[in-house]
């Protein structure tokens, strides 16, 4: 793959985390994220933007053609982006995969990925898209990782002037009450595309 | 998931707020457990009753006694409201509760133009010369009174929504039939505050009361000249390019006019306009900055040790204060740094905004956010007051910074429908 004809979009999501969209396949096996250096061993993509100076990446979420980029320093997206945007045209074009599959997870009954996302899964059905839908909201869970659930906003929720009350406040205080071991929720959702909000935002 | 607090903050959020991210995320990083209020329920408030409240946030009283009751449940140590409204709600609800806070007469007067104009003129701010006429009169008549040119202003609307200038008789008429017609759109007081308009540049001052002492946390320079007849705002940058002692005038002029006003606690958000004569107070709010502005500023963490170059928001101080929490030494960055209150390109749908990339990756361009949804409909002021999105830009100089903020405007490209 020639790294120049792979288009990449950078769209802040806020100073801390940037959503890139490549023009690429990134990862097919679903949701991957690396919450430190060493989870991203094995994965050049990763790997590489872990190691870039000055970002002090916290999370780097690789799903399809996305990868979203979680950093502690405030220097500007508008610097980071593009070394960002580099790491992921050589990691594709390398020779082999840019991520790793997941790994297979500990056998920890009820508590490994796959049951958290189960029962995660049963909470969102019975309880908090029931909730949601009241504002023509829904909520989807895209994946479980490492005990953080991935979750993608939509109809009134996305793009909603409240839609950070109704995940830190509702969709996250229920996960604490009802599944204590999930350990955060991530929302990967575009509000910006949210055609239809509940809540519009106004100055003051 | 949420660290373990001994603070919980009740967080007065409109549901029409831009605030809601920058409030929230700031609690979670200062590790405090948030009540948030709305003036509607939340779906998920019969599911988490710690954390999600209803109030009503048009009777600072009605809603006093509903944050008390709840108070007997989830005890609170500290109330932020976010914008001018829920200032005066925040006063009567520390008041209740006995927290950090401003009284509720001072609120109030800073919260309605005309109540914080007749104050800060019996103290002898340089206010403008103003007169308080009802809808109801004659408008010709009225405009055969008053000095030229002057402005008209609603008391109590945000965002100079329905502020327009008049140079003479005639555009006084106009200006008060179209100031008529957005009172009653609003459904809010009928009365319209008539002051002479005055000429100079416009600063606007971020400040924190400390026991009535204010603390300037920044001042903006506003380079675009607001001489009418509509005051949208665009571009704000700091550091100012005003002189020292003309700063230090501004920063004088705002510290009595909170005291005028009785205000003592939080934030204060100042507009002012320097000229000849020196700063005169065009307005000042209990709250902070509005909009996504607050994003331009951060502050230096030097008084904890940590110095790696991470910073506070504006709203982490404000909670910290409300907290009664160790506040920082509360001095902005060293970069200059600047926002952009994208204007209302045309009247019409908005389809589509072209060019945010190519503005993005603009230097010193830190941020370019789209507020507006597609399907939105678009109003230019005086009848709106809702930008379409926000530029941000930090750089060395504050001249740096605002030729970044407008080359990164000129990207843009709003495909509107009129029809």
């Amino acid at each position: 793959m020639n790294p120049a004809e792979i288009r990449i979009t950078a769209e802040p999501i806020d100073t801390g985390r940037c959503k890139f969209v490549v023009s690429e396949p990134v990862h097919a096996g679903g949701v991957r994220r690396f919450a430190s250096p060493d989870e991203a061993s094995g994965s050049p993509l990763a790997e590489a933007i872990f190691a870039l100076p000055g970002a002090d990446v916290a999370e780097v979420i690789v799903s399809g053609n996305l990868v979203t980029v979680v950093k502690r320093s405030p220097v500007p997206w508008q610097t980071v982006g593009k070394a960002v945007g580099e790491a992921i045209r050589a990691a594709l074009a390398g020779a082999g995969p840019a991520v790793v599959p997941k790994p297979a997870a500990a056998a920890t009954p009820g508590t490994d990925d796959d049951a958290l996302y189960e029962r995660v899964a049963d909470l969102f059905e019975s309880q908090v898209n029931p909730m949601v839908a009241r504002h023509g909201g829904r909520v989807e869970l895209i994946d479980v990782q490492d005990a953080v659930v991935m979750v993608r906003m939509a109809g009134g929720c996305q793009g909603c002037g409240m839609a950070d009350v109704t995940l830190r406040q509702g969709i996250e205080a229920m996960l604490q009450q009802h599944v204590p071991d999930v350990k955060g929720v991530v929302d990967i959702t575009d509000h910006a595309a949210g055609s239809n909000p509940y809540f519009a935002a106004a100055k003051k | 998931m949420l660290r373990p607090s001994t603070h919980r903050l009740l967080l007065l959020l409109p549901t029409a707020t831009y605030r809601t991210a920058a409030f929230v995320d700031a609690a979670r990083r200062l590790g405090v457990d948030v009540t948030v209020a709305s003036e509607r329920p939340s779906t998920f408030q019969h599911a988490n009753p710690g954390g999600l409240v209803t109030l009503d946030l048009s009777d600072p009283d009605r809603a006093a006694a509903q944050a008390r009751a709840f108070a007997r449940e989830h005890p609170l140590q500290g109330v932020v409201g976010v914008d001018d409204d829920t200032a005066v709600v925040a006063a009567a609800i520390a008041g209740a509760l006995g927290l950090r806070g401003n009284d509720v007469a001072a609120a109030r007067a800073a919260r309605d133009k005309h109540e914080q104009r007749t104050s800060l003129a019996a103290a002898g701010v340089a206010v403008p010369h103003f007169r308080l006429v009802r809808v109801d009169e004659d408008p010709r008549r009225l405009a055969a009174a008053v000095p030229y040119p002057c402005v008209l202003k609603p008391l109590r609307l945000a965002a100079s929504r329905g502020v327009i200038r008049a140079d003479t008789p005639a555009q006084f008429v106009d200006a008060f039939g179209r100031v008529k017609r957005i009172l009653e759109q609003a459904g809010c007081d009928r009365s319209i505050l008539v002051e002479d308009f005055v000429p100079g540049r416009e600063v606007a001052l971020e400040g924190l009361l400390l026991a009535g002492e204010l603390r300037v946390l920044a001042l903006f320079d506003k380079p675009d000249p607001l001489d009418g007849p509509y005051f949208e705002e665009t571009i704000y940058v700091t550091p100012s390019r005003l002189p020292a002692d003309e700063q230090r005038a501004v920063a004088a002029c705002a510290e009595r006019a909170a005291a005028a006003l009785g205000l003592r606690e939080g934030p204060v958000h100042a507009e002012l306009r320097v000229n000849g004569s020196g700063p005169w107070l065009i307005e000042l709010a209990a709250r902070p900055i509005g909009g996504r502005c607050s994003g331009a500023l951060r502050f230096e963490i030097r008084e904890t040790g940590k110095g790696n170059g991470e910073t506070l928001s504006l709203e982490e101080i404000v909670i910290r204060h409300a907290l009664g929490m160790n506040l920082p030494a509360l001095e902005r960055e060293p970069q200059a740094s600047g926002v952009m209150m994208i204007p209302v390109p045309g009247a019409g749908v908005l389809r589509e905004v072209r060019g945010v990339d190519g503005a993005r990756g603009l230097p010193l361009v830190e941020e370019v956010v789209i507020t507006a949804h597609p399907g939105q409909e678009l109003v230019p002021w005086p009848e709106g007051a809702r930008y379409p999105g926000f530029i941000f830009a930090r750089g060395g100089t504050p001249e740096a910074v605002e030729a970044a903020l407008r080359a990164a405007h000129r990207q843009l490209q709003f495909v509107i429908a009129s029809d």
